[in-house]
């Protein structure tokens, strides 16, 4: 016999897991990625709607959901289980819009407040005014959800029936509230029929259910009397091939009633069902024992389940890691390449070259040095939107790169030339004021124009080999001690500039990754989480 | 021959095969010595091409050693079926039947339900005797189909079904590619071919013998195709009407050439519906074959039971019940299509009332599906599977899962464009009270509209919705006069081939629709020539060229006091940088770093609006383009630019040179006069050579100033000379060697982007 065994630092663990779990993101598109959050919100509807409320107060009332496919008679066995009409019912699918939640009058408050799914608002119907309660039956146009509640005399203390949506309805966010309903259950009542037990989507429940090791009760509804052995039968072999076979198993036979009109079925067709309902509400063993087997299988499901949201953030990062990684070999690559070009005079090419050919003559300092700038930031510019381009080479193929806001870039284009070109403008005034610096400390009575020099130190440097004649012509105006420091503190200069255009613009392209905030902490803290867990357990 | 020969197990085989099959094994086992030749006893009794295999093997044996032509062989495979066809004893208007049943095999050469079939265990009669000739009629096959491949390639079925019936299955896989390889995919034919070769080898141990008793079985075989279309009930093929060929035609090209472009994943789902036309397209044009879906429990098979009006189809309450598809046809020569479906003989069924015994559905051929939503998958996959081939759909849903999501989101959404060829019948209908069915009925109806299904009322296209009771019989009459009338029709195949084509042409949308007009604009056309013009500097050539005009210009014209002076100046001067650059090999003269920006840029405008693999292409073809762009521009700079030496003069030049020069001369003339006067040689007179003086000092420069104005303008012209040179050159490589290549990329996105408009039918922008 399992008992509930709760004390305040496995309360306390329990809600340090929950944050975790509730921090918890999976901002990249991967393949695992929705299931992981579908996970990941199941877990913590696990955890605010059930498990936490549950051990807080193990005395509150078990709560028994029933859930099943559409049209499987779930609202009819509610009502028939209480003996009045509290929850709808009809032809037409889906049929429960809203989940019933059905209780004794004075089990009331336990579920008023937000003890448990703190996210549905209540709507309360006093028992006092029947007539109210049909219109309630229709909330047709109430487009937002809320948990009916309805006190019934005949509801045995200490339990609460809760009448769920379809688990496979059309209706997406029937189903979605279907799940969650159902985890906040003590009891699963799984409703089925004649014509459905063999359908995939119930079974998926009860398979989620053994998974979870709930106490679960199936019923196999609707069956017509004339099959009614061998439909049991067969159900009954299908639950034990499925390992539930222990499960207690109710039929409830198609009569008149059941069908269509909403109306109840006779006490004595679901009579088994409720005594075994109520035999585990007042009996308190086996109400200890209902309580602590769900609990302890959902806390035992935690051992699965956490590391798997902690596989699946860690695969978010390993993802983002990637990205990231793509794009700093692009850029990394790319700027060995400038480089290597930078040194083989690339930059002396084109106009440049050009006037530097035509330069004393017909061509000024300040021209050659313009055509000179203009060039390295178009060689800056090449290089940055080649690396660009590599990186969305590298992240076409990684379905990571999918998330909203990575791609965005475009705009960013002529932004990155206007960034470029203030770069190289700002070194060439920081080399014209070199430039100045060394001209300045000549003691000739005429000195070389500052501009000419630094004209002739730019061309030696970023001509490479082609430019030789710059460097000499430099050091018969300076000097060639004078030249060769100035060349030095350009190179340098320029290195400094090359490599912070680089940074900036990879910073640029790795913002919003960095946005998303895909770390590795959370895959360590989720593991941790769960084995202080256990080990309070 | 092949009228004998080519026949098949048919339906009449169907109905008596419970009492024949063990006639069957005993022509099995009577025959295996007889195939002894080959060396292959049946190992496991039921694949019955292995006969057919055999049979040919024998047949290739002796041809190989008679060494005489096709007749040799052909004899042999008559007389090995002659026995057993007339053991089969099968009257002629039933072997005329029995032809249908080989006729795809002729036509289509698509083997697809041999791999089925050969797993089947349990035949008619006719069937080892049909099968014998199997490898000799798809020898006869060539001639219609005139693919050589397709020899080879049955050769390979046959032989490969020996290797037992789980090989069977993978050969039906084999033709799926096989069939595919049709379509021209390269490197899945070359596969196929491999494999062909070494399995014809394997097998065969000459593929040459075996190519040639094909090829000679062929030639005799292929006229007695002829004779079956004066056959009673003659089949005749499917026709499609004009508009659907030609989108179907459309839907090939489109595929044709885009296939280099587009990966293969995603063609394979417009490959599969070009398949699956052309091989309904080659079978019955008088059937229409309607399935019959659902969920477990709905009453598919009691549904299927009342129409046909006997109970074929298992019924019962353990779920899920029904776990194959069972068929069933009201008249004959529907064997290919239910072969087409992969449902074996024994799942083959007549109504009641006999073949013809039901007028009003006439050409049903009615198969019954396993359900959809059961746990049992393999169900599904049989669904699915059989959905895709089938002309028409029968949904049967109940009250009770009417509004299930698995039916609305996995089926009825999908399938939402075949709308026409789509029956929903709300079964049950007798477990509804009063007035709550034609609720339901609404209710599916407002449900049906939301997964975006047109419905069939008021005489407008779309599919039917019908309650009905098949307990009952309510409402089976409705459906079946609805049923008949779409039977008559005969529409319903091609009306479920152009929903085919309509929604893998939906599918195909992003990758070639755009949203916006897409092309090189003529700004991105100019602005990446001014780009390729940068990079080889033309403007500063042009300036260059301008001011060493003006120059020499003023050189020339310039006093030579001035020039003088200014040659002392150059000396004492160091000759910094303007020793002349002397123009290395291997010089990059070309900004490389401009050129591939330029590319880069061209590329993003040519592709922007593209649908991604276009656009991925017309970068390729940029960039390839790209390749020695920056090289050649080099050479052409080097070609191109202004001729050396001196530039040319203006006709003025020489007056001007000649009036620069009389200036000098009055100077030197007036200075000398002067001396002259000064050493007393001549007479004093001071005014003239002091005025021939002046005139000189003054006119000298004049003479300088106004030439320099006078050759601002020629220098210009000059200059823009060198430039235009130097950027028209730069941009005819420039569009030979990246915009041509861009712009015929694009002209092939236009053309496929045309077929696809022609896919869609009418209007696609």
């Amino acid at each position: 016999m399992v008992t509930l065994d709760v004390r305040p630092q496995l309360l306390e663990a329990l809600s340090a897991l929950r944050d975790r779990v509730a921090a918890a993101r999976f901002p990249l598109p991967l393949a695992g990625a929705p299931r992981a959050r579908a996970n990941r919100d199941e877990l913590l509807a696990q955890l605010d709607d059930y498990l936490v409320p549950r051990l807080r107060e193990p005395q509150a009332p078990l709560l028994a959901v029933v859930g099943g496919s559409t049209g499987a008679g779930k609202s009819t066995l509610v009502n028939s289980l209480v003996g009045r009409r509290v929850t709808e019912a009809g032809v037409l699918r889906p049929t429960t819009r809203n989940p019933v939640l059905v209780c004794h009058p004075e089990d009331h408050h336990w579920f008023s407040g937000v003890r448990v799914l703190p996210d549905l608002p209540r709507v309360w119907a006093p028992q006092s005014d029947p007539g109210a309660g049909d219109d309630l039956l229709s909330p047709e146009d109430d487009p937002a959800r809320v948990l009916r509640l309805e006190t019934v005399e005949t509801v045995p203390r200490g339990l609460a029936l809760l009448d769920a949506p379809d688990i496979d309805s059309l209706v997406a966010d029937n189903r979605a509230l279907a799940a969650e309903l159902i985890c906040a259950a003590d009891i699963w009542v799984m409703v089925t029929t004649a014509a459905r037990y063999a359908d995939a989507v119930p079974w998926h429940l009860l398979r989620t259910a053994k998974e979870y090791d709930a106490m679960l009760v199936t019923v196999l509804d609707r069956v017509p009397h004339q099959v009614v052995s061998e439909v049991s039968r067969q159900y009954g072999a299908l639950l034990t091939k499925a390992g539930l076979g222990e499960v207690p198993r109710f039929t409830v036979p198609e009569l008149p009633e059941s069908a269509w009109g909403g109306g109840l079925l006779p006490a004595t067709a679901v009579a088994p069902l409720r005594t075994w309902l109520v035999h585990q509400v007042q009996d308190s063993a086996a109400r200890q024992h209902a309580m602590a087997r769900t609990a302890h299988g959902v806390l035992d499901s935690l051992k699965s389940r956490m590391p798997e949201l902690a596989g699946a953030t860690a695969a978010q990062y390993a993802a983002a890691l990637r990205l990231t990684s793509a794009v700093d070999s692009a850029y990394d690559t790319e700027h060995a390449r400038v480089r290597a070009r930078l040194q083989g005079g690339a930059v002396l090419a084109g106009d440049a070259l050009k006037r530097w050919r035509a330069f004393p003559l017909d061509c000024t300092a300040a021209e050659l040095l313009d055509a000179l700038v203009e060039s390295l930031g178009a060689l800056l510019l090449c290089s940055v939107t080649a690396a660009d381009e590599r990186v969305d080479d590298a992240w076409r193929r990684e379905p990571a790169a999918g998330a909203p806001g990575l791609a965005a870039r475009d705009a960013t284009y002529e932004n990155a030339e206007h960034r470029i070109g203030m770069a190289v403008r700002r070194w060439r005034r920081e080399l014209e004021e070199y430039a100045e610096d060394e001209v300045g400390r000549l003691d000739r009575s005429v000195a070389p124009d500052p501009e000419v020099v630094a004209a002739l130190a730019a061309t030696g440097l970023l001509g490479g080999r082609r430019a030789r004649s710059a460097g000499e012509g430099l050091a018969e105006r300076i000097g060639a001690h004078g030249a060769l420091r100035l060349r030095d503190r350009a190179g340098r200069l320029l290195a400094d500039y090359l490599d912070r255009v680089m940074h900036t613009e990879r910073e640029r392209r790795l913002a919003p990754l960095d946005a998303l905030e895909v770390n590795p902490e959370p895959q360590a803290e989720l593991i941790a989480a769960l084995s202080v867990l256990l080990k309070e357990r | 021959m092949t009228a004998v020969t080519d026949q098949d197990r048919t339906e009449h085989t169907d109905q008596t095969e419970d009492t024949v099959t063990t006639d069957r094994e005993m022509t099995e086992s009577s025959r295996s010595p007889g195939a002894g030749p080959a060396g292959h006893a049946p190992e496991n009794g039921n694949p019955p091409e292995q006969r057919g295999a055999e049979v040919a093997d024998v047949a290739s044996g002796t041809n190989g050693t008679s060494g005489t032509s096709g007749s040799g062989a052909d004899v042999e495979v008559s007389g090995a079926a002659g026995p057993g066809a007339l053991s089969s004893q099968a009257p002629s208007p039933e072997g005329a039947s029995a032809d249908d049943d080989g006729g795809p095999h002729g036509p289509n050469g698509l083997p697809g339900p041999d791999g089925p079939r050969a797993t089947d265990g349990s035949r008619g009669p006719g069937g080892p005797e049909g099968r014998t000739t199997r490898g000799a009629n798809a020898h006869a096959r060539v001639e219609h189909g005139d693919r050589h491949a397709r020899v080879e390639h049955d050769d390979r079925h046959a032989a490969r079904v020996k290797e037992g019936d789980g090989r069977a299955v993978r050969t039906e896989e084999g033709d799926r590619h096989a069939r595919v390889k049709d379509d021209g995919r390269p490197v899945r034919a070359e596969d196929d071919g491999d494999r062909e070769r070494t399995d014809t080898e394997g097998i065969w141990d000459d593929g040459l013998i075996a190519r040639r008793v094909t090829e000679s079985t062929a030639a005799e075989l292929s006229p007695v195709v002829e004779p079956r279309v004066s056959r009673p009930l003659p089949v005749t093929p499917l026709a499609y009407d004009g508009p659907l060929r030609s989108r179907l035609d459309a839907l090939r090209e489109l595929v044709g050439l885009s296939r280099t472009r587009l990966d293969s994943r995603t063609l394979a789902e417009a490959g599969r519906v070009l398949d699956e036309a052309a091989a309904r397209r080659r079978l019955s044009g008088q059937h229409t074959v309607v399935a019959i879906a659902g969920a477990t429990g709905s009453g598919k098979s009691q549904l299927f039971n009342a129409l046909a009006g006997v109970a074929i189809s298992e019924t019962g309450v353990r779920r899920p019940t029904t776990a194959a598809p069972i068929a069933c046809s009201w008249s004959d020569g529907a064997a290919s299509l239910i072969d087409r479906l992969g449902i074996p003989g024994r799942l083959r069924r007549r109504p009641v009332q006999g073949p013809d015994g039901d007028p009003q559905l006439r050409g049903l051929v009615l198969v019954d599906l396993p359900d959809h939503d059961s746990a049992a998958v393999q169900h599904r996959e049989h669904v699915d599977r059989i959905l895709g081939l089938v002309d028409a759909v029968i949904w049967v849903v109940d009250p009770e899962k009417y509004a299930d999501a698995v039916l609305h989101e996995r089926y009825l959404r999908p399938l939402a464009g075949h709308a026409e060829v789509m029956f929903v019948v709300l079964n049950q209908v007798d477990r509804l009270p009063g007035e709550a069915a034609d609720q339901v009925l609404d209710d599916l109806r407002r449900l049906l509209d939301e997964d975006g299904i047109a419905l069939g009322e008021h005489g407008e296209p779309g599919a039917t919705v019908l309650a009905l009771s098949a307990l009952t019989g309510d409402g089976i009459g409705e459906l079946r006069e609805a049923l008949g009338q779409f039977v008559t029709e005969r529409g319903a195949a091609a009306r479920r081939i152009a929903a085919d084509v309509d929604a893998a042409a939906l599918r195909l949308r992003p990758v070639y629709a755009t949203p916006r007009r897409a092309g090189l604009s003529e700004e991105a056309r100019e602005e990446f020539a001014a780009r390729l013009a940068d990079a080889v500097g033309a403007t500063a050539a042009g300036e260059a060229a301008e001011r060493a005009w003006l120059r020499n210009a003023g050189r020339a014209c310039g006093t030579p006091w001035l020039r003088l002076w200014r040659w002392y100046q150059d000396r004492s001067e160091p000759p910094t940088g303007r020793l002349p650059v002397r123009a290395q090999p291997d010089e990059e003269a070309t900004a490389r770093q401009r050129v591939e920006q330029a590319v880069r840029t061209v590329a993003d405008r040519a592709s922007a609006g593209l649908p991604a693999p276009w656009a991925q292409s017309v970068r390729e073809a940029a960039v390839r383009g790209a390749q020695g762009l920056p090289e050649a521009l080099d050479e052409l700079t080097a070609r191109a630019g202004l001729p050396p030496g001196r530039p040319p003069r203006p006709g003025w030049w020489p007056a001007a040179v000649l009036a620069q020069a009389s200036m000098t001369i009055l100077q030197v003339v007036g200075g000398l006069w002067l001396v002259g006067q000064i050493i007393g040689v001549m007479s004093p007179n001071l005014g003239v050579p002091v005025l021939l003086m002046v005139a000189g000092i003054i006119g000298g420069p004049l003479v300088e100033w106004s030439c320099r104005i006078a050759a601002r303008g020629p220098a210009r012209r000059y200059g823009q000379e060198a430039e235009r040179r130097l950027r028209e050159a730069a941009a005819g490589c420039g569009r030979a060697r990246v915009l041509d290549p861009v712009a015929a990329e694009l002209l092939r996105y236009r053309e496929v982007r045309e077929q696809y408009a022609r896919v869609m039918g009418a209007g696609v922008r």
